[in-house]
């Protein structure tokens, strides 16, 4: 009997443009996140994602498809299912070929691939020792330890890039890139690699990267590595019109998919044949998507459900565009709301913000260093119920910060990442606006914070 | 057959510290609901593969999975790293470790392999070892563990030696004299052995190496480390890390531990020497140890590492716990494995000492099995037109044998299997055989 027909429909067929009937409603709405814990402002999309109910279940479908019967799952299932999904995401970033997406668990994983493949270089003497990579200073710590464990173990130097913040316009960001590329040429060095960020992560900026791309061409930087890590569903995405080599975003932070996947592009060059998946199998020399599709036993779940979150996103008016657009104005709205309340200001214009947005706090809390930070993340969530990630931002050495890095009472140096997504309402951030407010009434500073 | 049956002997073999067995075992209704998820009227006995994970295993992993999406940053900081280091915690009793440090959870053993061969690589490398020294390894390691040595040790220098082994098998020593020569190859110009990776249980074929003394040999003739891959050992063999003695060990979760796709632990000897292994997918935990980096690759799905305590829970409702189960699978097999190779007028692949969970049985030569990829039509025929999920194993015939069986089937026995099962595969074969059937046949 055929497996397939039995166990019900396999594939999952989405046309491009959806046809919709009704958008989904606040209600259905609520009800696809109803598994969110009641009661928690839950303003921090951006850590971990979301994933709603619908695709949950297909997940477990997925999931228990390969339990009833695993061999056949895996002899007549699992490529179809991962080459779908794949698929998928070509067309949602407009990349030329399918051969040009590789799934992986996460952007940590993808900056492994790629930092790899450079640390290669090094090691097999096609690169001179201390040729460079360049990276902003605010890289994602697991890219920066990712960098240390493989360019830096295999001779390779690194040149950062600050990111001044807050900040007033794209422009600065463009300013302190040309400062770091030069930086990386000096004394006849090559830069290697360049890794962009396209949303940075704490603090939260959108960089401008087509422009940084060319950039890097222009100054014949080897390879550009696009670490979009919040990307996909918050952003538009184009990699043919960014240009980079290689191009990274999670499917779990703002695509609705479940922990956790994500998609690593490669431009079809002479580089994409000597990317590895790390984890080697007998897929190995097959080329990154087909290493990538099987390392192992394990459940690949959460790659298969690719085209089901796609349904689901086009449920919405507007479909991923309008979820895009909708959540960042709101959470620009949030965000002005709370600084107004709290007499702050946002740490970057509205226009390099996508879905997420910083926020000064008060300076009277007294955000003295990460310890404080954390602390003060830790409260917010066992007193308050609201969870929010916090930066500190070191105030400037030369002691004179730019305009609006101060409030009435000092130098701002916390700042509050808030996330909107299609499950956040107003109260999520008039609960976090009260709770501030009540903080600064008690005289509160972060160092006297209980957080259990 | 006797699911729950008892065994007379006491095991002398190495038991959990507390065995917490449960005051009424599982009964055989409760047995058929915990697996009833798997397609029904199919006779999988094909366990060694991917494995099973009951149902109550099942709805723990639902437990922690719901946990992380109803509060994942709650989740990240107050609930994941204790979940681990219990699992942690078991897994070290279970294996005799001395410490929890030497365990770390992974997906799988193919992520160990990755792990370890990473650092040889990185040795060669930074010239700690010299270009051409060798790694051992057995011809009849697993594809993926193959592929890591070429693309780690191969790719940064190193000389890699394959260990032939005979199959069909009948003595340990002939695996023992065969491991001995080729470590001697190793050693040829003043090469030196740096690395020795030892199957416990081959794939396929499937035969129980004599780990132990392989260790012992390879620690009298200086071989550098030793990396034993156990991906099928807890559940399937004894596993016991002081007793065996090597350097890194490590054994899948899932096969036969009943824990969901997938977890792995990566067993690392506390030594003077400071081994430099690091997860291949870097987090801000790097340099914190493996356990550690392990514990975080970025945000994922960790619950199926997080169940271990259950699953601990579920074997320990049969008799004997975890050990009993191990017996009486052994015991099965070796019963349907000789079963069928009567009723086929064939023979087994090894003596029934050097099997585990898992026996190889020798296929009628009127099949025609002549390669590996016939093997694998004859497999897809067997699941397709008789509903039989069993791997083929394809064996070159030696020369001049007469009407030689090149095919074995590795049949695997696991708590849920019944008679009916191997009954049912006899008879598919005896079918074809009665038919005149042949693989050439087979598009």
């Amino acid at each position: 009997m055929d497996q397939e027909a039995r166990n019900g429909e396999l594939t999952h067929h989405v046309s491009k443009k959806p046809k919709l009937t009704r958008c989904i409603s606040e209600a259905e709405i609520r009800d696809e996140f109803s598994h969110h814990q009641h009661g928690v402002a839950r303003i921090n999309n951006g850590s971990f994602g979301s994933c709603p109910k619908s695709v949950l279940a297909d997940q477990q479908k997925w999931q228990l498809k390969f339990l009833q019967q695993p061999d056949d799952f895996y002899f007549n299932s699992l490529r179809k299912g991962i080459l779908e999904s794949r698929a998928a995401v070509k067309d949602l970033i407009n990349a030329d070929d399918v051969g040009e997406i590789s799934l992986v668990d996460n952007a940590t994983t993808a900056a492994a691939i790629v930092l790899q493949q450079i640390g290669r270089g090094f090691t097999e003497g096609r690169f001179h020792r201390n040729d460079t990579v360049l990276m902003l200073h605010c890289a994602f710590q697991a890219v920066k330890k990712s960098i240390q464990a493989y360019v830096t173990r295999a001779g390779g130097s690194v040149v950062e890039v600050q990111l001044p913040f807050p900040l007033a316009s794209e422009e600065e960001i463009i300013n302190e890139f040309k400062k770091g590329i030069e930086k990386g040429k000096k004394d006849g060095k090559m830069i290697r690699l360049a890794i962009i960020d396209h949303i940075t992560s704490m603090p939260c900026v959108v960089i401008p990267v087509r422009k940084l791309v060319k950039i890097c061409r222009d100054e014949g930087v080897d390879q550009v590595f696009v670490d979009a890590a919040h990307a996909m569903g918050s952003i538009k995405i184009d990699v043919k019109e960014i240009g980079a080599d290689f191009y990274v975003s999670n499917l779990h932070k703002w695509f609705f998919c479940p922990p956790s996947v994500a998609f690593l592009y490669c431009r079809k060059s002479i580089l994409s044949s000597d990317m590895h998946h790390p984890v080697v199998s007998h897929e190995f020399g097959n080329g990154l998507p087909i290493e990538s599709a099987w390392i192992g036993t394990r459940d690949y779940s959460a790659q298969l459900v690719i085209p089901s979150a796609v349904t689901f996103v086009s449920r919405f008016e507007g479909g991923i565009d309008g979820i895009m657009q909708r959540n960042h104005e709101q959470a620009l709205k949030m965000a002005r709301m709370l600084a107004n309340a709290w007499g702050t200001s946002l740490g970057s214009p509205p226009e390099i913000c996508a879905a997420m947005v910083m926020v000064g706090l008060p300076s009277r809390l007294r955000v003295m260093g990460e310890d404080d930070a954390l602390r003060l993340r830790g409260h917010l969530r066992v007193r308050f119920g609201v969870e929010v990630p916090i930066h500190y931002q070191a105030p400037k050495d030369d002691g004179q910060p730019q305009a609006g890095a101060r409030d009435k009472d000092g130098i701002i140096t916390g700042y509050a990442r808030i996330s909107h997504q299609v499950y956040n309402t107003l109260e999520d951030y008039e609960k976090f606006r009260d709770a501030v407010i009540l903080l600064v009434e008690e005289g509160q500073v972060c160092q006297m914070l209980l957080t259990e | 057959m006797d699911i729950n049956g008892c065994d007379a002997k006491i095991s002398d073999t190495h038991l959990p510290k507390k065995p917490k067995l449960s005051p009424t075992l599982i009964s055989d209704t409760e047995l058929e609901s915990e697996f009833s998820h798997h397609v029904q009227n199919i006779a999988r006995i094909n366990n060694g593969s991917f494995g099973c994970c009951p149902k109550s295993v099942m709805s723990a992993q639902q437990k922690w999975q719901l946990e992380f999406l109803k509060q994942p940053d709650d989740f990240y900081f107050n609930g994941l790293k204790e979940g681990i280091l219990q699992s942690r915690l078991v897994i070290k009793d279970l294996v005799n470790a001395d410490h929890v440090d030497e365990i770390s959870i992974v997906d799988n053993a193919t992520t160990a392999a990755a792990i370890v061969l990473q650092s040889v690589a990185w040795d060669f490398i930074q010239g700690k070892f010299n270009k051409g020294d060798a790694a051992v390894m057995l011809h009849y390691a697993y594809g993926s563990v193959k592929k890591s040595v070429e693309a780690y040790v191969t790719r940064a220098g190193g000389y890699v030696i394959e260990v032939e082994l005979p199959f069909p098998v009948n003595s340990v020593s002939e695996i023992i004299s065969e491991f001995r020569r080729a470590l001697e190859r190793g050693k040829v110009n003043g090469r030196k052995v740096r690395l020795a990776v030892i199957d416990h249980v081959t794939s396929m074929p499937s035969v129980v190496i004599p780990v132990k003394e392989l260790v012992k040999i390879c620690r009298e003739e200086g071989v550098d480390k030793v990396f034993v891959d156990a991906a099928h050992g807890i559940g399937c063999v004894d596993v016991d890390m002081k007793e065996i003695g090597a350097d890194f060990y490590t054994s899948n979760l899932h096969k036969w531990f009943f824990c969901p796709p997938a977890a792995a632990f990566l067993y690392c000897r506390k030594s003077s020497e400071i081994d430099d292994l690091h997860h291949p997918v870097v987090s801000h935990e790097y340099g914190n140890g493996l356990a550690i980096e392990s514990a975080w690759i970025g945000t994922r799905d960790y619950s199926a590492q997080l169940v271990v305590p259950k699953v601990l829970e579920f074997v320990n409702r049969f008799e004997g716990g975890i050990e009993g189960i191990k017996k009486r699978n052994h015991k099965a097999v070796v019963e349907m494995g000789e079963m069928l190779a009567k009723a086929w007028g064939t023979h087994l692949g090894s003596p029934p000492e050097m099997c585990s969970s898992m026996i190889m049985v020798g296929l009628p030569a009127s099949l025609g099995i002549s390669s590996d990829s016939v093997a694998l039509k004859l497999r897809t025929h067997l699941r397709n037109n008789f509903s039989v999920e069993v791997p083929i194993y394809y064996r070159a015939p030696g020369d001049g044998v007469v009407n030689p069986v090149t095919g074995y089937a590795r049949i695997s026995h696991q708590v849920y299997n019944k008679p009916d099962d191997y009954y049912r595969f006899r008879d598919a074969i005896n079918q074809l055989v009665n038919d005149k059937f042949t693989c050439e046949l087979l598009s």
